[in-house]
């Protein structure tokens, strides 16, 4: 277990250090992505200076909502980068090479890549959530907890979304279609959805899980808000593992689009 | 005695749906199978340097992928170091290295050291042991300083060197090298070569390669075994192969004047361009400095290139032969 | 040269710049998982934001600003509708430039700079093409109330207006690769400033005074605000004032992307290289 933590981090700090080479471009990204979140911040700041609230939700909400998804997305980036361009990885036949290798397909998959416009996420969000969310520092577990499962969840549906490949050459940018898709639901106030569309939010395209459910923990603390945040975890992890290895059995059977 | 490798009837076919065109073709399919490996049957020997050729979509790669675990056979049984590859792939992954000549599984920013590095977590390398791999391998390999820069600045030979190393640094007892020499020069082919095949040798390592260079072939294995449309056609030894379908050059005469005219026993003239006299000549008849010094003696020669045929050409020969 | 020469050169220069802007859409339409890519996108940021704005008007808060009769939700339809048709020519601005790729363009007779444009135009209005449908069957799906027939005529001219000052600002930030190495910076900032002084998400007429008289007289809102205004609420004066804005922008920008063109150009005769 120490072992494969290890060489998983070693694998992130190349990925890093990857990212890194063209400093330039790097600072490029990462500050671009600062500036992007900034801009979006003062839309909302106008919104709540000229509506107050939003379905009970107020800008101290807002803030705590954006604040995790930067920080889930940031930390997504840096630490599991490879779920952004998993399904091209898989298209393009990549697996071969890392199938001829003993250890941890799935680590070397999602530690491959290091997203540099994810550091400006990482640096912006808990900047906003510091600033703007009203925590008590007393809130601060329960925040890192929300973190860490809203991250779970996002990396895992990822991942699902990228064994699609499995099936369909097409869906490298499909893949790619339903991560955003995903972000969108988790940069709006929860308290906007219902119906069909929250069912959405919270399976398909699991917005409610990401940030939703981690936000609601972290307001209203009790066994079964916690329970959510940490099921939905336990269960998409599982469920991308599960949809992964699928894929990766017919692929090993040559039934597969890709390689 | 016991082998390296074993495949019995070892078969793949791909099944995939054939649509045909017009609004009828939306509602019925057909299937079709493709057999890319028809039942291959070989053994080979550890210590043995082995090449697998024949025409694209013959199915080497094919092969090479079940014997390296990644893909399940339709049917047939192999065995590699004892293990069934696509049952124990992890297991025999810590045995074999693995070098796909068109793949890099080296992180092109970084040095290659920090790849070689990360790869000896993955194998569970002892970092002494491993240090001490690298050492010998930089120095036989000439590696010295490209060892510290990014892989993406290095030439492409230098780029297979590291790649070769990569693969051999946790001390595999199999390697399969898939068109190792792919798009190099000669130069680089010579030294990625002489390298393969001393380190196999020092080693007792087992080779199994596929390449479209039969200098690859010749100077690395000692035995081939040709396949044509997923079935084996020819396995000999590369000796034997030689004298009958590799001793031969393709020598080319540039001329200012009028074509190059020769009467030698083992040369034969081949159709060429204007001003270009293809000449097609048999070593084990007459050397190539025989034939060139002949040739300058007639004048008016501005040009000179010697070459192997092309694998396609041997490939036809020897197939032609063993029908 | 004499006057008929001159006119027929322009001819076939408008000729030429004719045949891009079509080459330009049917590549759009050509590359169809894209733009139902794009649909599929805007079905879902509508759905989002519709629920976002209806339920900001299902509740005024007390103290907070009072929304136009009828909503924005059909505001913010229109501005995502030029949003999402905008390509990104700044990236083949930054291509051409970067890669060398310009010298083969300047060897043709046809000005570089118009073409490009007209190959942007075409693709956007590919693009307007596909998600106006998309918009229509949206509206008809939610079971929301139509705008006025006549804002919907407006808008079928202020949009494709709009679209042209976008590729226009765009082909601002691409014309940059002449100095920087890297357009995206400039994009980004010009992205920002057409969601925020163009009033992607909310009309511009909500923000504070102050700010809201900045952003009616940018560049940015010729881009966005006045094409949506019509189908808040339409009336021919204010169709009349928004395509005044967007022409007066259209010659402006034309001209700021013609004057740095030319600029870069010089830059590149006399450096050879960039």
């Amino acid at each position: 277990m120490i072992a494969a933590l290890r060489l998983y981090a070693t694998q992130v700090v190349l990925a890093n250090r990857m990212a890194l080479a063209d400093r330039a471009n790097f600072a490029l990204q990462a500050g671009g992505m600062f500036i992007n979140n900034a801009f979006m911040l003062v839309l909302w700041g106008l919104f709540f200076a000229g509506f107050k609230s939003v379905g009970g939700w107020r800008q101290g909400d807002m803030a705590l909502l954006m604040g995790i998804t930067m920080t889930v997305v940031g930390v997504s980036g840096v630490a599991f980068g490879g779920y952004r361009d998993m399904a091209a990885t898989i298209l393009r036949g990549e697996l071969d090479a890392l199938l001829t290798q003993p250890k941890g397909l799935m680590g070397r998959l999602l530690a491959r890549e290091c997203l540099a416009t994810a550091w400006g996420d990482l640096i912006g969000g808990p900047l906003l959530l510091a600033g703007f969310a009203r925590l008590s520092w007393g809130e601060a577990p329960l925040v890192v907890a929300g973190i860490a499962g809203g991250t779970v969840v996002y990396v895992s549906a990822g991942v699902c979304f990228a064994s699609l490949a499995f099936w369909a050459s097409g869906a490298r940018s499909f893949a790619r279609d339903l991560t955003d898709f995903t972000l969108v639901f988790s940069t709006y106030p929860g308290s906007i959805y219902r119906g069909a569309v929250k069912a959405i939010a919270f399976s398909i395209l699991p917005a409610g899980f990401v940030v939703m459910a981690p936000v609601r923990m972290v307001r209203d603390a009790s066994v079964e808000t916690a329970a959510m945040v940490a099921g939905a975890a336990v269960l998409y992890a599982a469920l991308a593992m599960a949809l992964f290895h699928l894929g990766l059995s017919r692929y090993r059977r040559g039934a597969s689009v890709a390689g | 005695m016991s082998f390296a490798v074993t495949a019995a009837q070892l078969s793949k076919s791909y099944r995939y749906s054939r649509r045909g065109r017009g609004w009828r073709a939306a509602f019925s399919s057909e299937q079709v199978t493709i057999e890319a490996v028809a039942g291959v049957d070989f053994q080979i020997a550890p210590g043995e340097r082995v090449a697998i050729i024949g025409p694209n979509g013959a199915g080497k790669s094919t092969t090479l992928k079940m014997l390296s675990g990644i893909l399940q056979p339709s049917s047939g049984a192999a065995t590699v170091l004892g293990l069934v590859p696509w049952r124990q792939r992890k297991a025999l992954a810590y045995r074999i290295g693995v070098v796909f000549g068109q793949r890099s599984q080296l992180w092109g920013e970084l040095p290659a050291r920090d790849s070689f590095d990360l790869l000896r977590h993955v194998y569970d390398q002892d970092a002494r042991v491993f240090a001490r791999r690298l050492g010998e391998m930089s120095e036989r390999f000439a590696l010295g300083e490209l060892l510290d820069q990014p892989v993406h600045r290095m030439s492409l030979g230098q780029r297979m060197r590291c790649e070769i190393t990569a693969s051999l640094l946790h001390g595999p007892e199999l390697l399969f090298l898939d068109e190792p020499t792919i798009g190099l020069d000669v130069t680089a082919k010579a030294a990625i070569r002489d390298f393969i095949r001393e380190h196999a040798r020092d080693h007792g390592l087992t080779v199994l390669l596929t390449s479209h260079d039969t200098r690859d072939i010749e100077l690395v294995c000692d035995r081939v075994i040709v396949v044509n449309q997923g079935r084996i056609v020819v396995d000999q030894p590369t000796d034997q192969l030689r004298r009958r379908f590799l001793g031969r050059k393709i020598i080319t005469f540039q001329s200012a004047g009028a074509a190059v005219s020769l009467d030698l026993p083992g040369v034969t003239r081949r159709a060429g361009a204007a001003h270009a006299t293809v000449l097609e000549v048999d070593t084990r008849v007459v050397r190539v400095e025989q034939v060139i010094a002949a040739a300058m003696a007639d004048g008016g020669i501005e040009d000179v290139t010697i070459e192997d045929p092309p694998m396609e050409e041997v490939i036809h020969d020897i197939y032609a032969a063993a029908r | 040269m004499t006057s008929t020469l001159r006119r027929a050169e322009a001819r076939s220069t408008l000729r030429a710049a004719a045949s891009a802007l079509r080459m330009g859409f049917d590549q759009t339409l050509a590359g169809w998982p894209v733009l139902a890519g794009r649909c599929l996108f805007f079905g879902l940021i509508m759905t989002v934001l519709s629920a976002l704005w209806d339920k900001v008007a299902a509740e005024q808060v007390a103290g907070a600003i009072a929304l136009p009769p009828g909503g924005v939700v059909l505001y913010v339809g229109a501005t995502e509708w030029i949003t999402l048709s905008l390509p990104a020519v700044y990236l083949r601005f930054e291509d051409d430039i970067r890669s060398g790729g310009l010298e083969i363009h300047l060897l043709r007779p046809k000005p570089y700079l118009l073409q490009t444009l007209a190959l942007g135009l075409g693709g956007g209005l590919a693009r307007l093409a596909a998600l106006g449908v998309t918009a229509i069957l949206l509206l008809a799906l939610s079971g929301r109330a139509w705008p006025p027939l006549e804002g919907l005529a407006f808008l079928l001219v202020l949009g494709p207006l709009g679209l042209l000052v976008g590729v226009m600002l765009y082909a601002l930030a691409g014309l940059a690769a002449f100095w920087a190495r890297r357009t995206l910076p400039f994009q980004l900032i010009i992205q920002k400033l057409m969601f925020l002084l163009g009033g992607l998400f909310a009309p511009v007429t909500l923000y504070p005074a102050a700010l809201a008289e900045v952003a009616r007289a940018s560049p940015f809102a010729a881009h966005l605000y006045w094409a949506g205004a019509q189908v808040m609420a339409p009336s021919l004066m204010g169709f009349l004032v928004g395509a005044g804005w967007q022409l007066a922008w259209i010659l402006l920008l034309g001209a700021a992307c013609l004057g740095l063109w030319r600029l870069g150009l010089a830059k590149l005769l006399r450096e050879g290289t960039i």
